[in-house]
């Protein structure tokens, strides 16, 4: 429950601290020095726009919680104030909505496939963890079972991908997923959801290949010559 | 008349998950409405077990935070009709649902289904007080362990103090051969400990693990051991009076014959 306390969202300069209209100040100023001691570095040599909600502060409380950001994080703190655009009723809805680390499917979807911002994840993408980017993600090692790859534009894995996988995944159809080995529970393209037949196949070794759609159909090719 | 049954056991690794697989399984085939919901988020296993994992879009998460209606997240079981799968959220973890939510999605599930049952996760902390939150009956899973044991008398006092009276004890993966070398605990030593009543006893069998791997329920396989208990324990659920497999005393009418004749029964 320790973490529930307080929470940090980050916004285009500065930074959200979410409390509990609940919690004593005390127990508030506890968990945000322990969280920064965690998590701070990120902040180092930041300056930083901080506005906090879910709890009324005094000036007193408001400059202590400024310093020891300022403190533990090695940032500037250039403002600390109430956040005002928000209310009570919003925060029902939005708290538990962590689901915007998914991309959702816009009018506007990532068109850098060609070249644009591009993610290098290295390592296993082992069951529970989600891996995900607003641009084109490569995955430098596996994806297990259980493990989700979800992308704005194209998804390269270079190892086997038997999790699951979203390329274009905030609508962008032209993207494509490649795999040294394309094993997915279930692949994701745009809008296009496939899985693969539930008859097993038997098939040894790497075998490179390409996911793509076509007329809202997922096509599977391999893309090395020799391997045709 | 719908029920919500959640299935429990405090220790992890003792069957809460093919146990649930088996008695929704065997409820479905019995002509009932059923839906499992997986309330493990972040380990879930039952869509796995059910051979269901590839057809997930939505999870349990996406419900309770309105990314979709119940039905969008509903998985319809591939061989039985009547049989359906709410999977858990893999990337999220137990505190993304609320008892209070659970206790709203079970409601509204009532409407649609007979028979709801919950796959509870190992562990006393969040996980298991969303899985109880809407629960109208418990069943409690141990094995002849006493560490099982022990953790599913901590479980029976939990279930209590949150008003779920007169959950039942189902006993899994039992052999007759070590009960009778002294080296298991026996039905009647469980029970003395936990003083509930005997859903049924499930023996360990082979079967059971080449069933999960292959995510089909051992409910319908006739030669499987477990699979008729299991049968048996379905019954039950729905208020027949089936009489218990023999157990811990002999495996059968030949050892019942080698006794009588004197020859020694291993």
């Amino acid at each position: 429950m320790e973490e529930n306390i307080i929470s940090f969202k980050a916004t285009l300069n500065g930074l959200i601290l979410v409390m509990r209209e609940e919690d004593d100040f005390d127990v508030i100023y506890e968990s945000v020095a322990r969280k920064l001691e965690t998590s701070g570095r990120f902040f180092k040599g930041a300056s930083l726009d901080v506005k906090y909600r879910g709890k009324k502060l005094d000036s007193v409380q408001q400059n202590k919680i400024a310093s020891l950001i300022a403190q533990k994080a090695s940032a500037e703190v250039k403002s600390f104030e109430e956040d005002e655009t928000f209310n009570g009723a919003e925060m029902e809805a939005e708290e538990p909505d962590r689901s915007s680390e998914k991309p959702r499917m816009r009018l506007m979807y990532f068109k850098g496939l060609e070249e644009g911002m591009t993610r290098f994840y290295k390592g296993t993408v082992r069951s529970g963890t989600l891996v995900s980017y607003q641009g084109n993600l490569v995955v430098i090692g596996d994806v297990n079972p259980g493990g989700e790859v979800i992308a704005a534009g194209n998804v390269i894995v270079m190892g086997s991908l038997r999790g699951m996988v979203h390329a274009g995944a905030d609508g962008n159809k032209e993207a494509v997923v490649a795999a040294l080995s394309l094993q997915p529970t279930q692949l994701r393209i745009a809008d296009v959801i496939t899985r693969p037949p539930d008859t097993k196949q038997i098939r040894q070794g790497l075998l490179p290949e390409m996911a793509f759609v076509k007329d809202d159909l997922v096509f599977i090719e391999t893309f090395l010559p020799q391997f045709k | 008349m719908s029920e919500v049954i959640v299935i429990t056991s405090g220790k992890g690794g003792v069957g809460k998950t093919t146990t649930t697989a088996n008695i929704g399984t065997g409820l479905a085939l019995s002509g009932q409405k059923v839906v499992l919901i997986d309330t493990d988020i972040g380990l879930r296993n039952l869509d796995v077990v059910m051979g269901l994992e590839n057809r997930i879009v939505y999870d349990l998460v996406d419900v309770v935070e309105g990314n979709c209606r119940v039905k969008q997240a509903l998985i319809k079981d591939k061989r039985y009709d009547g049989l359906y799968l709410l999977p858990a959220a893999q990337t999220r973890d137990k505190s993304s649902v609320k008892p209070q939510q659970m206790m709203d999605l079970c409601g509204e599930l009532k409407e649609e289904f007979d028979y709801i049952i919950v796959d509870c996760p190992a562990g006393i902390e969040q996980g298991f007080k969303n899985a109880i939150a809407g629960a109208d009956r418990a069943i409690v899973v141990t094995t002849p362990e006493v560490s099982a044991v022990r953790d599913a008398d901590r479980i029976v006092g939990l279930l209590e103090a949150n008003e779920l009276r007169n959950p039942k004890l189902l006993i899994n993966r039992m052999r007759s051969d070590m009960v009778k070398r002294g080296d298991m605990m026996s039905i009647d030593d469980i029970i003395d400990i936990l003083a509930i009543g005997l859903v049924g006893v499930v023996p360990d069998d082979e079967k059971i693990v080449v069933s999960t791997n292959r995510g089909e329920p051992a409910i319908n396989d006739q030669k499987s051991p477990a699979g008729q208990a299991y049968r048996n324990i379905v019954r039950r659920i729905k208020g027949e009076e089936v009489p218990y497999m023999t157990f811990g005393e002999d495996q059968g009418f030949m050892v019942k014959l080698k006794r009588l004749l004197g020859l020694k029964a291993d």
